[in-house]
């Protein structure tokens, strides 16, 4: 505890080693996916004999429907944060500015639905996709994912205008600007910062869930549900398993690193702290 | 009259497509599960109003008092250990803020996988025999008489699984008292340091109660996730073996999909739902008293 002008190198190497050693499983599944099962059958780390090969890479398209699945979870991920970003910056500057019945009452229920989990909406949402024939379409998915992004995406876009300059809004006001063309013209481009924030958290959010595409969907399943039908049988191709897990892995990790700033500070808005 | 119509119209437009989609795939799902918990559905047949009887018969079902505890073992245990190792390497980078940013992100990595990917990660860990990575360490040091099929054993089952999760949520909280421990002014702590304050004492009287917030904030969002958790628990062990790691957030899938009590399945989800909002009741009134 110390408050010293230099970084102490013994923290330095004690967290650098325990993240090191948070990283070993992952790296495990990375190794197996290039060494032939038979010398990672009791486990990835042995080193009796060590081959490099890209068969389980070259074969795991054809055991799998693997571009199907990415597809799909691409597809999902994509309409569904487009919604988000499309829909909730509108219905937040509408609550923060404007005056209409209702305003209170609604903003009230939207954002404190924050903590309903998913496993009370399923059900009835089961029965109303099957009446509307949506059972094993992709929109069966992606409207709950909107919908229920709006109780925390609606609140940080509010939040963020919390300290958006009002003499923007004022003079295009007085520039004769209704309430709807000040929001396209002034508010939504000055937001791009927040709009970020919202479409990272959707983006990972609507990749890595697996109850919803799990009981909605039936053909073209996204990656996680692939993943979650495969892990743990017990057919001896835990290389080509660890490819579909790369796979469905990789694209938000890329995501996530690229921008994990934004990240933390959506998070914190999200939850009502200033990031 | 006619100057209020178009402010109306206009936040109509604006909000409506929010409320709609809102109003379809959220509130009228929760509504309906709540009815749902009153009826008996068995498969196909017509619905039949029970009044409390599915709640009546939660508290008599030993499956439902044995999802219970689990659940608040697995709430309170993995809140714990990743808010705990969390806050402990969030002190640990905040000696050496700018070198360990590279490692932060690291351990914040985790959290960006998806969980069915992390359980697909674990399973190389905790499988049985020597294939299992702990089970090949605890060889690698002379412990191989603790070697144990981790997820096929009643006894270590959830234990398995809360490790699992746990690895996947420590980064948020480390992120969060991380940036709360940044806000603290270097001066007070070196004014402490001058005044012969020793580390204890800084740490007990300027450290932890400055990072508060954030340690408070991870805590409700950990508390809050792990109650909701499905993935982790459906792809390591489906609730097994002998329901040793079953959830109500489990069992309400287990009677609801794959048994069609969806009645009883709604039950169990509406005392879910209790749970999450008297946990939650401090958050909901704070963002309440926030509307204006």
């Amino acid at each position: 505890m110390r408050p010293s002008a230099r970084a102490p190198y013994w923290v330095v190497g004690l967290v650098g080693l325990l993240a090191l050693l948070w990283t070993v499983p992952v790296l495990g599944i990375f190794i197996t996916s290039v060494r032939p099962y038979s010398e990672t059958a009791m486990g990835w780390w042995r080193v009796d004999e060590v081959t490099f090969t890209l068969s389980a890479w070259k074969t795991v398209w054809s055991k799998y429907p693997l571009a199907e699945g990415l597809a799909a979870s691409l597809k999902i991920t994509l309409a569904s944060t487009a919604l988000t970003v499309a829909l909730s910056p509108a219905a937040a500057y509408a609550f923060h500015y404007l005056k209409f019945p209702f305003r209170r009452v609604s903003l009230i229920v939207l954002v404190n639905a924050f903590v309903l989990p998913q496993q009370v909406i399923v059900i009835p949402l089961f029965t109303l996709w099957r009446q509307f024939g949506l059972i094993d379409n992709v929109w069966a998915v992606i409207l709950p994912y909107v919908g229920m992004s709006f109780a925390w995406s609606v609140f940080l876009a509010k939040n963020f205008l919390d300290d958006f300059p009002g003499e923007l809004i004022e003079a295009a006001k007085v520039d004769g600007c209704g309430p709807i063309a000040t929001y396209f013209f002034v508010v939504l481009p000055n937001s791009l910062t927040s709009l970020a924030a919202m479409a990272i958290l959707q983006f990972l959010w609507a990749w890595n869930s697996l109850l919803i595409p799990l009981l909605f969907l039936r053909t073209d399943e996204p990656m996680p549900v692939l993943l979650s039908r495969i892990a743990g049988t017990y057919e001896p191709n835990l290389d080509q398993q660890s490819a579909v897990a790369i796979l469905t892995m990789v694209v938000p990790l890329v995501v996530f690193l690229a921008l994990q700033r934004h990240f933390v500070a959506g998070g914190l808005s999200r939850m009502g702290l200033k990031g | 009259m006619p100057r209020q119509t178009p402010e109306a119209l206009a936040a109509l437009i604006l909000v409506s497509p929010v409320l709609i989609l809102f109003s379809l795939t959220v509130a009228y799902p929760v509504i309906e599960t709540f009815r749902l918990s009153f009826y008996d559905i068995q498969g196909l047949s017509r619905p039949r109003w029970v009044g409390w009887g599915n709640f009546t018969e939660l508290f008599g079902d030993p499956d439902f008092r044995n999802a219970s505890i689990t659940t608040v073992i697995w709430t309170l245990s993995s809140t714990a250990i990743s808010v705990g190792i969390g806050f402990l390497l969030a002190l640990l980078c905040s000696q050496a803020p700018r070198a360990t940013y590279p490692f932060r992100v690291a351990f914040f990595a985790t959290y960006g996988i998806a969980e069915a990917v992390s359980a697909y990660i674990w399973l190389g860990v905790l499988r049985s025999g020597d294939a299992g990575l702990l089970n090949a360490i605890l060889g690698l040091v002379g412990l191989e008489h603790l070697a144990n099929p981790w997820l096929g054993d009643t006894g270590t089952a959830i234990w398995g699984v809360v490790a699992a999760y746990s690895w996947t949520q420590v980064g948020l909280p480390l992120m969060l008292c991380f940036a709360s421990m940044q806000s603290i002014p270097k001066s007070l702590t070196e004014a402490a340091f001058i005044d012969g304050a020793g580390p204890f004492s800084i740490m007990r009287f300027i450290v932890l109660p400055l990072s508060m917030p954030g340690l408070r904030v991870s805590v409700f969002i950990n508390l809050l996730a792990s109650l909701r958790a499905f993935d982790m628990i459906f792809v390591l062990t489906s609730g097994g073996p002998i329901r040793s790691t079953e959830t109500i957030g489990y069992f309400m899938y287990r009677e609801s999909v794959t048994q069609f009590k969806l009645g009883y399945g709604a039950a169990s989800t509406m005392i879910l739902l209790g749970t999450v909002v008297i946990v939650s009741l401090p958050a909901i009134l704070k963002r309440t008293r926030g509307i204006g």
